[in-house]
């Protein structure tokens, strides 16, 4: 399976352009090479974007690399959290409009879920 | 329970039933008084809640209920007056504003166990209720684009509150 490229987040407000636009700058900082074929140097690491909103993580599911970064960036109105199963990772509490960054070292399948909210639910694969 | 129980069906049936007059069309400045009073009926409830309830898992889904249908508000308030719309109440947000009293009067004579069935039970039938409402009255009837996008981004925030006061409602079953 492919793993995601950076993807422009779906939506079109202004806050997220901006969050997109730190994305792309922090991306940019880890070196031109983001966008070109997957390698596994350091320094080629990607950054993916899952955009919560609506009481969902999209892309539910997502697949990347070993770090590679996956930064949730929150566009509902009220606090989110990413929060592995195993608690791998936490995010604890996301405000409106703004993103949290983890860093995928660990190879393996994380469920996760927004402790706020049960009923939402992502899985993150890192190869 | 059994003793409370009748009074609470009560309540509950007029908190529910009562209030979204068929076949009328709210206006946008109807649909704006809705939305901030069904999300303040919440807020209230959930204050209640917060500092009442029994269980853990009550506890945190009240200070859910407070924190998420506050930003809502915020937004809903942002954009009335972005709108220059007045929120004008109406007989189904009169409605819902007595309906959250009726509610919190018979709240505050339970404690324990009984206030968090009683408190559950009420959210669960509330966020049903408002569902239909922004479903069938509120988002087809709503005239500014923004203001029917914004009951569109919400809905999915009542839809996981209900799912999730059901669940509470299932698991204070098994445990009561």
């Amino acid at each position: 399976m492919l793993s995601h490229r950076l993807q422009p987040p779906r939506c079109l407000s202004g806050a997220c352009t901006i969050a997109f636009a730190c994305a792309l700058s922090l991306a940019g900082a880890l070196g031109p090479s983001v966008a070109a074929a997957p390698r596994t140097k350091p320094g080629s690491a990607q950054t993916h974007t899952v955009t919560i909103e609506g009481m969902r993580f999209n892309p539910q599911t997502l697949v990347v690399r070993r770090g590679d970064r996956v930064m949730w960036i929150n566009k509902d109105l009220f606090p989110h959290t990413a929060t592995a199963a195993s608690k791998a990772f936490d995010s604890r509490s996301i405000a409106p409009n703004t993103s949290w960054t983890y860093v995928a070292r660990k190879p393996g399948d994380y469920d996760y879920t927004c402790t706020f909210h049960p009923t939402m639910k992502g899985k993150l694969t890192v190869r | 329970m059994n003793k409370i129980w009748p009074i609470w069906a009560a309540i509950l049936s007029a908190a529910v039933t009562v209030g979204w007059a068929q076949g009328a069309m709210p206006t946008d400045p109807q649909i704006a008084a809705i939305v901030v009073t069904a999300n303040q009926v919440d807020i209230d409830a959930g204050r209640l809640a917060k500092s009442k309830a029994h269980s853990k898992e009550v506890k945190e889904f009240a200070q859910r209920m407070i924190t998420d249908h506050t930003g809502v508000n915020k937004s809903a308030t942002e954009l009335v007056q972005k709108l220059h719309v007045t929120p004008e109440s109406n007989a189904t947000s009169e409605s819902l504003k007595k309906g959250g009293e009726q509610n919190l009067a018979a709240l505050r004579n339970l404690s324990g166990s009984a206030f968090d069935k009683a408190y559950i039970d009420h959210e669960v039938a509330y966020h049903q209720s408002v569902l239909d409402a922004v479903d069938k009255d509120l988002i087809p009837n709503a005239q500014n684009a923004e203001l029917k996008a914004l009951l569109v981004k919400v809905r999915p925030a009542f839809m996981a509150h209900l799912e999730h006061a059901k669940q509470i409602q299932s698991s204070l079953g098994k445990s009561g």
